[in-house]
């Protein structure tokens, strides 16, 4: 099994105030990472801190992608070597096509990559693929980025988003919230058909409902900054029955 | 100069500067654009139902310094103004807008609307707004709204961890930001509108 992150002795604050108090988390490829935990855990500013938000400040440890120091490198370099997060509250962009948008996207990730940029024409293509993995409608692309979505269609938006840059380590912060039943199965569907041996990902969640779809191969309690408990599937329903009091 | 009656006076300035003193005669209909240079305009609506579009945008770098400024006047009712003014500062630039709006006792039944806004792409740029509303009907709906903010912080970070360099995203934004000034162009000047579209657009590529 190949080592694909490696989070040693996390640290972090936000606005002087320490969040993360010591953050210790070893993903290997092909493996699924449940991340639960109370609110105001520190779990979205752990999601925050792996892509490079600027607004949080790491004051100790250290973070590996592949071996290499992941910290190191500006947010857009993460997000071109395969690091993607599904926002816990995905941003608008008025006046920014979805299509303008993901075109860039894909666009400097293949540079990165020394590939040359999609013609217009592959690029379409790809795009109708993918929104039919989503079952998204086509008039959503020719609008501003989430702009006047519903925030089902955000996250869906995400998870095309994810869809579109194929990256081989996905932080879903809460995916699941806001969705409808359909809606719940057909993002968890897409995900998983997204799975390769080669990419992993962490789900963060509230509810046992998503991991129900995605199954995840280990369960992580954040609280208080720390990961305070592992356990396999069976960790999620017991905190489902009996709530973080009850560790 | 004077537009008659019913008459239309559409003109789009580009890098030029703009002295315009407008008389309108009743339902004459007046459009202007201006992009990337100083002006001053002054519009009187002289007789009923006249029809006042005033739209600019001005992208600033370096030391510039530009003056906007509108006088519209509507001495008589039934009419209707509607103005949009954006400034983009970037380095040591300085702008500056003045718009006075005067809706005589007169002017009954009166659309007028003011919109400033400005985006601050350094610390240095300095952005100065001066709008002045005189209202002296009771029966009109007059609007006006000025705003000087910087790019979207979180926009551009949700960019970034989509792997496009801040750079790039810095100018989709403010390319999202300018865009609504140029597609107010109409089809007279539809060359001009797509060249300056352009211009914004090719950061696809
Ligand atoms: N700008 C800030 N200044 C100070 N504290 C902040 C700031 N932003 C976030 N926090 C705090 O950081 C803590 C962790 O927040 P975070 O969003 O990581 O929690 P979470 O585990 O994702 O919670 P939830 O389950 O509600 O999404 C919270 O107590 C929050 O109030
Ligand atoms: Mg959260």
């Amino acid at each position: 099994m190949k080592e694909l992150l490696r989070i040693e002795n996390l640290h972090a604050s936000i606005g002087g105030k320490e969040i993360l108090k010591g953050v210790n988390l070893v993903i290997n490829e092909g493996e699924v990472h449940a991340i639960m935990g109370p609110n105001g855990a520190g779990k979205s500013t752990l999601s925050a801190v792996l892509t490079g938000n600027p607004a949080y400040e790491v004051t100790e440890g250290k973070v590996w992608l592949r071996g290499e120091d992941l910290l190191a490198m500006e947010p857009e370099v993460r997000a071109r070597a395969g690091v993607f997060l599904s926002f816990q509250y995905p941003v608008e962009i008025p006046g920014v096509s979805m299509t303008n948008f993901m075109r860039t996207a894909i666009n400097e990730k293949r540079a990165y990559e020394g590939k040359e940029p999609l013609s217009a024409k592959e690029f379409l293509a790809l795009m109708r693929e993918k929104k039919k993995l989503l079952e998204l409608p086509d008039k959503l692309n020719n609008r501003s980025v989430n702009e006047g979505f519903s925030g089902g269609e955000k996250k869906k938006n995400e998870i095309f988003q994810m869809a579109m840059l194929n990256p081989c380590l996905a932080i879903l912060d809460e995916t699941d919230s806001g969705l409808d039943i359909d809606a719940l199965r057909i993002v968890a569907e897409g995900v998983n058909r997204l799975k390769t041996p080669q990419n992993a990902s962490i789900v963060i969640t509230h509810y046992q409902r998503l991991l129900d779809y995605i199954v995840p191969d280990f369960v992580h309690v954040l609280a208080d900054g720390q990961i305070v408990k592992t356990g396999d599937k069976n960790l999620a329903l017991e905190l489902e029955e009996k709530g973080y009091e009850g560790l | 100069m004077k537009v008659s009656k019913g008459d239309i006076f559409e003109r789009v300035f580009v890098n030029e500067e703009v002295n315009l003193q407008i008389d309108q005669e009743s339902g004459s209909h007046v459009k202007i654009h201006v992009i990337n240079a100083s002006f001053s305009i002054t519009v009187n609506q002289l007789g009923e139902g006249c029809h006042t579009e005033i739209y600019a945008l001005e992208h600033l770098r370096g030391e510039e310094n530009v003056t906007a400024e509108t006088h519209v006047t509507h001495a008589v009712g039934g009419g209707s103004s509607n103005q949009l003014i954006k400034f983009v500062l970037d380095d040591n630039s300085r702008g500056r807008f003045i718009g006075d709006l005067k809706i005589a006792q007169d002017a009954q039944q009166t659309e007028a609307h003011q919109t400033n806004r400005n985006l601050l792409l350094s610390e240095e740029a300095e952005m100065r707004t001066q709008p002045q509303l005189e209202i002296y009907a009771d029966d009109v709906k007059a609007t006006h709204g000025a705003s000087t903010g910087q790019l979207d912080e979180s926009a551009l970070f949700y960019m970034q961890q989509r792997g496009i360099g801040k750079e790039k995203a810095r100018q989709l934004l403010v390319n999202a930001f300018m865009k609504d000034v140029i597609e107010t162009i109409g089809d007279q000047y539809a060359d001009v509108r797509e060249q300056l579209l352009n211009t914004i657009d090719g950061v696809v590529e």
